[in-house]
């Protein structure tokens, strides 16, 4: 392969081992893609100036006897975790001169194993969207087709990694924010089970749902990737340690929930799906129909919960203590100034019906209801994860839509279909690309879902290297 | 469903400064999104769920830590909008 930016992480960690190349080889390959493709998609918000003397430093280590399969990789970092000393703006105009006090525990763990940080990526702003137009920098494109979205809110992580710009990226994913952009862009996305990641020095959107995952090329490097982040930190209380991960499993039985399949699904993924399984079936796996009757509550469960989530934590913006501060006439008018200048359109709808759905006289109709679906929504998973190893799904009922295309907010939510349902019941979910359709001459990605039981990640990455 | 009376209401309540023109947006978009959202209220409330919550209070020594290198208390006072020395300047509320 002449571009080094196109190996994969492991690929690339076994050239490091053996000498054959440096880690400044391989920042500078990816750095000549940037500088090629960066200012039309816009996956970079910052590319870091010190980039070469990281690399620098972690051929040093090597020599000093290190060898961490991730010393000297260069990973790209969503623009919502904070790396202490640089900025960190969530894609929001509220924090677009905000510098990070500390290192979240995820890039804490990466500086210890010697990864380069090539930069910061675009994201929908506080990570609220699916196609990382709500950027206040602009939105991200697509490297497969330039009209058309990169998804989100990690877009700019998938767009990164899928145009060479890195070898890996984090993303977090809240809804489906991982795992929708890796099926448009033609990655592998990975939703960690809730709690095996910390989110310490993440920025919150909904905290019950957030977690923060590996967006890769290869299964194996998003095992690698996941096993150096995961983990119990005493700065985060939901974080759990799981069981370590294990390479020999084979999935025996794969559930498919037709009844969610008949109809809002593009026929060409539906075809690219069904192809899979039989890839699946070849593989020795045998293919079940499952049935999860409350499943077509949970994007409304979602859009209940989230907000309401999501308005509770950005109720911290106030700029009293730290980013944006505008004046008005009142105290209570420098907050709404502040709020409204610092928050885009789809951040203040969604801050107007959390609070809505958490109002009094309004909260038992909505939360109390939304709360109840979705322990319901749990049960039936677990439940149907004890009979089958992995439920399989579309990542996404369509390809990449064009820029500008979705116009109305609940014809973008409804993207989130199948990806938020790991989300409520906290269960691990991995998006891997599939057989891609063609739109007006052009391959876009498409991504098949597996769904495993809780710390179950290790299954996930079986059943998806079965359809590598 | 929802009036514009309302979403005044949300607006103050959120402590968003809204226009005309949002306004008007948000009655349009809330009437499409609420609509959707309202099917959870086929939902029925079973007492015994909330009984089997798996959350529970995780607790630690009320001790102070250094969770990062560095002057990190510097870099939190530099954060401040309007700094005097290591003061935060806000915005006197009681008046005589």
């Amino acid at each position: 392969m002449d571009d080094l930016a196109r190996l994969s992480i492991t690929e690339a960690s076994k050239k490091l081992a053996s000498g054959e190349i440096t880690s400044l080889d391989l920042v500078r390959a990816c750095k000549k893609n940037i500088d090629a493709r960066n200012a039309e998609l816009n996956a970079y918000l910052e590319v870091f100036d010190d980039i070469e003397e990281q690399a620098k430093e972690a051929d040093a280590r090597r020599a000093r006897g290190e060898s961490h399969p991730l010393l000297g990789i260069p990973l790209a970092i969503k623009d919502n975790i904070l790396i202490q000393g640089r900025r960190v703006s969530a894609a929001s105009k509220m924090l677009e001169n905000y510098t990070a006090s500390y290192d979240a525990t995820v890039i804490k763990k990466l500086k210890e194993a010697g990864a380069v940080f090539m930069g910061r990526t675009n994201l929908d702003e506080f990570a609220m969207g699916g196609s990382t137009e709500n950027s206040a920098f602009g939105p991200t494109h697509n490297p497969h087709d330039e009209a058309r979205v990169a998804g989100g809110s990690s877009g700019g992580s998938a767009s990164a990694v899928a145009a060479g710009m890195a070898l890996g990226a984090l993303g977090t994913d809240t809804g489906g924010s991982i795992r929708e952009p890796a099926s448009f862009c033609g990655i592998v996305g990975l939703k960690p089970t809730y709690g095996a990641v910390s989110r310490h020095g993440l920025i919150a959107m909904g905290s019950s749902l957030d977690q923060a995952g590996p967006m890769v090329r290869t299964l194996e490097d998003a095992q690698l990737l996941f096993d150096t982040i995961r983990g119990r930190d005493p700065f985060d209380s939901t974080s759990i340690n799981l069981r370590p991960t294990t390479y020999d499993l084979q999935p025996k039985r794969i559930g498919v929930p037709r009844h969610l399949l008949q109809k809002g699904i593009d026929e060409d993924v539906l075809r690219s799906f069904n192809a899979s399984l039989d890839t699946l079936k070849a593989h020795g796996a045998e293919i079940v129909d499952i049935e999860l009757p409350s499943a077509p509550l949970a994007l409304a469960v979602y859009y209940i919960i989230m907000p309401a989530e999501s308005s509770t934590n950005l109720a911290r913006f106030d700029g009293v203590r730290y980013g944006l501060s505008l004046s008005g006439d009142s105290l209570v008018d420098d907050y709404a100034k502040t709020r409204a200048a610092g928050f885009g359109p789809e951040v203040r709808r969604r801050i107007m019906l959390g609070t809505y759905v958490l109002s009094a006289g309004y909260y038992d109709a909505y939360y109390g209801k939304a709360t109840a679906a979705r322990a319901k929504l749990r049960e039936e998973y677990d439940d149907v994860l004890k009979s089958v190893d992995v439920i399989a799904t579309p990542t996404v009922p369509s390809p990449a839509f064009k820029i500008g295309e979705k116009s109305d907010p609940l014809s973008m939510y409804l993207a989130d279909i199948f990806t938020v349902t790991a989300n409520l019941t906290g269960h691990p979910a991995l998006s891997v690309p599939i057989t891609p359709v063609m739109r007006e001459g052009k391959d876009l990605p498409v991504g098949i879902q597996f769904t495993a039981a809780h710390g179950g990640e290790d299954m996930l990455f079986a059943a998806g290297k079965m359809v590598e | 469903m929802i009036s514009k009376a309302d979403i005044e209401k949300l607006a103050e309540l959120s402590r968003l400064k809204l226009d005309e023109n949002e306004i008007a947006g948000l009655e349009k978009d809330f009437s499409a999104i609420l609509e959707y959202v309202g099917q959870v209220s086929a939902v029925t409330v079973d007492g015994s769920r909330e009984a089997a919550s798996q959350l529970h209070n995780v607790m630690r020594d009320d001790v102070a830590v250094q969770n990062a290198p560095g002057n990190t208390r510097e870099s939190l006072l530099e954060a401040f909008p309007r700094r005097e020395g290591d003061y935060d300047v806000v915005r006197q509320i009681i008046e005589k």
